[in-house]
């Protein structure tokens, strides 16, 4: 087994695993798709600052969620999650939950697959599914 | 040892009074809007949030404790800051009034946040920043540029020397400003900005300007996080 391959079948440890960072997250691709079963990756939300150019900062947050692209596959998602512009689909769309606040919906808007190691980490924002 | 001035310097310069008076009718005529839009749909469409003179970040659109995202304010912002002003040596004398031709940065923000649009597909946050924030602008133009608004309501009284008197409002250019891409923000804001040449006149301590101004009277108040509130009243009988 070469060491990419061994790498990549860690990460049911180093990224996967409840019980060190693993996080649970859902999934739902644009046609309402959502793994049956729970899934597990590196997700985040933090504090920082935009910058709109007129000299004065808006506070905003990042969020980005990393998981294993094998489990994704045998999930059952035909496709990676990838940003959609086109208005006239759902995006892809993630929900999971901070430490200590309630779960929050977002939706993909860009994503970096990384086929060497195995991973695709995701940039989110923030997704209102309420109809106007 | 030279002459100093013996009196109390406790008046405003008129670029002062200009910058509240450009952001006074900014908010009193957004809330004049809102009611007018009453029979609309959504009449909070015409809402400003209106602040002068702002520089730390704006935290609006981020906290708003016990409410959900979905559910904040999220109007578009708008701050009223007086960036530059020349003094024209022809429109004035060296002893009592000088004009004043000043640019006032009237910065719109406007937030967009992604939403299912009810059927099957989204309504992106990038574009509902975009129209949020040309909208903002939109309404501020309208209002700066209206005919009540010629002189911005600062002419000096029939017959009075003295006064801000402002010659001329102009718009000099709305600058829409590009998306901030390299922050990969989980909200998408974008700023645009209107500036606004005024010309008016400043006077030298010792001219006593009271008196002079046309009756405009405003209650200002501010909001703890510095919004301006203001007293008004609209007879839409």
């Amino acid at each position: 087994m070469s060491l990419r391959v061994q790498a990549e079948a860690d990460l049911a440890v180093t990224l996967e695993a409840s019980t060190d960072f693993g996080e649970p997250f859902t999934l739902t691709d644009p046609s309402d798709f959502a793994s049956a079963t729970q899934l597990y990756g590196a997700v985040g939300d933090i504090g920082q600052v935009l910058d709109p150019d007129t000299g004065q900062a808006v506070s905003a947050r990042h969020a980005t969620l990393t998981a294993r692209i094998a489990t994704l596959t045998a999930a059952g998602y035909t496709t990676l999650p990838e940003g959609k512009a086109d208005a006239g689909v759902k995006p892809w769309r993630v929900d999971f939950a901070g430490v200590s606040t309630a779960s929050q919906r977002y939706k993909v808007v860009q994503s970096f697959p990384d086929r060497t190691l195995g991973v695709v980490t995701m940039i989110l924002a923030f997704w209102n599914a309420a109809a106007p | 040892m030279p002459t100093v001035l013996t009196a109390l310097i406790d008046k405003q310069d008129n670029f002062e009074v200009v910058r509240d008076q450009i952001a006074v009718l900014i908010n009193t005529n957004q809330a004049a809007q809102v009611i007018l839009a009453a029979a609309e749909p959504d009449p909070n469409l015409w809402k400003l949030r209106v602040f002068t003179e702002r520089a730390q970040p704006w935290e609006q659109f981020l906290n708003e404790p016990g409410k959900a995202l979905v559910s904040q304010d999220l109007s578009p912002i708008v701050n009223v800051w007086y960036e530059n002003g020349t003094f024209p040596e022809s429109m004035g004398d060296t002893v009592k009034r000088q004009a004043h031709t000043a640019t006032y940065n009237i910065d719109v923000y406007g937030l967009g946040i992604a939403q299912d649009d009810g059927a099957t597909g989204q309504i992106p946050g990038d574009l509902t920043a975009v129209q949020n924030a040309t909208r903002g602008i939109r309404f501020v133009r309208n209002i700066l540029m209206a005919a009540e608004n010629t002189y911005l309501q600062l002419r000096n009284k029939d017959g009075a020397a003295l006064g801000p008197g402002v010659y001329q409002r102009w718009v000099q250019s709305i600058t829409s400003f590009q998306p901030d891409l390299a922050s990969e923000s989980a909200h998408s804001v974008i700023g645009i900005r209107l500036a606004l040449r005024v010309t008016f006149n400043e006077y030298s301590p010792q001219v006593d300007e009271s008196n002079a101004l046309e009756t405009v009277h405003v209650d200002i108040h501010r909001a703890s996080d510095g919004m301006l509130l203001t007293d008004a009243e609209y007879d839409l009988t």
